[in-house]
């Protein structure tokens, strides 16, 4: 029973994980209508400036921050190639966000070379109803939580939040009434990077982070974000967590070779399912 | 008439380049060809149906380890390479059923999805040898003859080059290539004037899934071992740039995209072998390489250099100009 509650927890800390990559996808799918294949680069930036902060002798808090204001960065500068050039078609941009995830490669390896890095976290383990867990995955899970109940009131109560909401739900009168519907892609860019920069800051004690680990990200956070159709967030941090539980659990109860088969094949299932749900025309006259 | 003089020096060329080039240049000369043998699919697949297929590397891994695995089970290699392209469009097939009711980006996702399973249980399974792979696998042969040398497989590569051209080419001109040409533009428009729009985008995606298969059992004959490692996601992503560069849906445009990429590549890696350049350099600059032309290709020249070189030569001659397009 403790071992279960044990996998329950731990697999709770990666879907938190994967909620913060897919909840920057579905950010700036919403706003833009691009799907940011270079999500998982975000966390790999962020992940890679911790550890080498921290080797420099940078306090904890302090070279977190700087790494997630790094990985910020990093989504604007993705957002400018993929959506600064006017008439750009989202599928187009898709295209663009991968280069600009390849491209990253080329300036991580010349910066921080090929080698897995790992980083210091909170040390030490609790025990939390007879069930043993390491501190850094109870401070993801804690993050994550304060980090969701911040987005809700960003997007709620904000001027700013309002108008990324409106961009969202109709682009032609968000411009209307006068929101800069570019600009605000450019926003959700941002933040989309400041997410995926949180989840590597806070991935990277508990495995180590080289420049092509994004693609394990990005491809577990669609899936996440694949469950709310890339549109709803509660949906997709739902789904985010579903995953990871059961992956820790796949894992943990010894199919662990077969971990990344299940997130791949269910997100498969799920899309195909949706698929079928999606008339054509709906697609088309956006 | 310039088009069928242009056709035969470029065929001239071609047949004698293999006795013309030396050890060094060969395997790059035949890379290349495989290259664009996959070039012409997934440009074929992006261009006519519209479709992205981030997972064309699978079909190229099916294709080899298919030819691998009858050659090294006593099966004569020819049989081998034939069943190749037919193993990797049948499983493109089943694949592309589910598939294919997905679109854009969810496709995109799905085939990187494909490919990802499909290199993980390779790594796992008993025959295809694990994360090893196939090795020892003999030379191509047909009844007594042997093929010996490089300068064999070159020619070999480039008759399936002008196999897969020949056949993309009679498919886009024929009635069926129109139709994929609508159903690109919409696929409501298309379905309501009678095209059966599933059944051909099936149809493409096997095809293009053949001419990958094709390519990878000439690769196997040609390195001799096969493994997971050989067809990592950079591959598959590779052949999007190579057909974005040359243009989407022009036959020409993917050979030349594919020869651009990788004589600039090629060029590169002279460069970054040269004494005072740190070790990582091959791979950044191959990395940088991709991601730089594919993004300002498809921002800037969205095309695709054949047709943007094509269209203002004819505009050039006959001004002032009417775009029909």
């Amino acid at each position: 029973m403790s071992a279960f509650l044990t996998y329950l927890l731990n697999g709770l800390a990666v879907g938190c994980a994967i909620a913060l990559i897919a909840s920057g996808l579905v950010a700036i799918h919403r706003v833009t209508g691009v799907v940011n294949f270079a999500q998982g680069t975000f966390a790999v930036v962020a992940g890679l400036c911790t550890s080498s902060l921290l080797g420099l002798g940078f306090p904890h808090g302090l070279s977190e921050l700087a790494a997630v204001l790094a990985a910020a960065v990093a989504g604007l500068l993705t957002g400018l190639a993929a959506i600064g050039k006017r008439g750009t078609t989202p599928l187009s941009a898709l295209i663009v966000t991968l280069g600009v995830g390849v491209l990253a490669y080329a300036v991580e390896i010349v910066l921080w070379g090929d080698q897995p890095r790992s980083a210091p976290g909170l040390a030490g383990s609790m025990i939390v109803a007879g069930a043993r867990i390491q501190t850094q995955h109870l401070l993801v899970i804690g993050v994550t939580t304060a980090t969701f109940v911040l987005l809700a009131l960003f997007f709620g109560r904000t001027y700013l939040g309002k108008a990324l909401t409106a961009c969202a739900s109709n682009p032609y009168a968000a411009r209307v009434v006068g929101i800069d519907v570019r600009k605000m892609g450019l926003l959700a860019f941002a933040l989309g990077g400041l997410l995926g920069g949180i989840a590597g800051v806070l991935v990277t004690p508990l495995r180590p982070i080289s420049f092509d680990t994004d693609v394990t990200l990005i491809v577990n956070g669609f899936a996440a974000a694949v469950f709310g159709a890339l549109t709803r967030p509660v949906v997709t941090l739902i789904g985010a967590l579903l995953l990871g539980v059961a992956e820790t659990m796949a894992a943990g109860y010894g199919y662990g070779s077969h971990q990344l088969e299940v997130a791949l094949g269910l997100m498969l299932v799920v899309m195909i399912v949706q698929a079928g749900r999606r008339s054509v025309i709906s697609l088309e006259s956006t | 008439m310039i088009r069928l003089v242009a056709g035969l020096l470029i065929a001239a060329v071609t047949l004698a380049l293999p006795s013309v080039l030396d050890e060094s240049a060969l395997p790059v000369y035949i890379l290349l060809g495989l290259a664009a043998m996959v070039t012409v699919g997934v440009s074929l697949l992006m261009g006519y149906a519209g479709q992205v297929s981030l997972g064309q590397g699978a079909f190229y891994a099916i294709g080899a380890y298919t030819a691998a695995l009858l050659a090294l089970n006593g099966v004569p290699p020819l049989a081998g390479l034939i069943a190749a392209p037919v193993v990797a469009a049948l499983s493109a097939l089943v694949i592309g059923t589910p598939l294919l009711r997905l679109r854009g980006h969810h496709l995109a996702f799905a085939t990187l999805a494909m490919q990802l399973i499909l290199l993980s249980l390779a790594g796992q399974l008993e025959f295809t040898g694990g994360d090893i792979g196939l090795q020892a696998i003999p030379q191509f042969s047909v009844g007594s003859w042997e093929a010996e040398g490089a300068t064999t497989y070159a020619y070999l590569t480039w008759a399936g080059v002008a196999l897969v051209m020949l056949v993309t080419h009679n498919v886009i001109t024929s009635r069926p290539g129109r139709a994929l040409r609508a159903l690109a533009t919409s696929e409501t428009a298309a379905a309501s004037s009678g095209i059966p729009v599933g059944r051909y985008k099936l149809t493409v995606f096997a095809l293009s899934a053949a001419f990958a298969g094709l390519a990878g059992g000439i690769y196997c004959f040609y390195t001799g071992y096969v493994a997971p490692g050989s067809f990592p996601v950079l591959m598959s992503i590779q052949y999007i740039v190579m057909a974005v560069v040359g243009g989407l849906g022009t036959t020409w445009g993917a050979v030349i995209g594919a020869s651009a990429i990788t004589l600039l590549l090629q060029g590169l890696n002279t460069l970054s072998s040269l004494p005072g350049m740190p070790t990582y350099a091959p791979s950044v600059f191959s990395y940088a390489v991709y991601a730089l032309v594919l993004i300002v290709v498809v921002l800037f020249l969205p095309q695709g250099l054949l047709p943007a070189v094509t269209d203002r030569l004819v505009r050039r001659r006959r001004e002032p100009s009417v775009r029909t397009r």
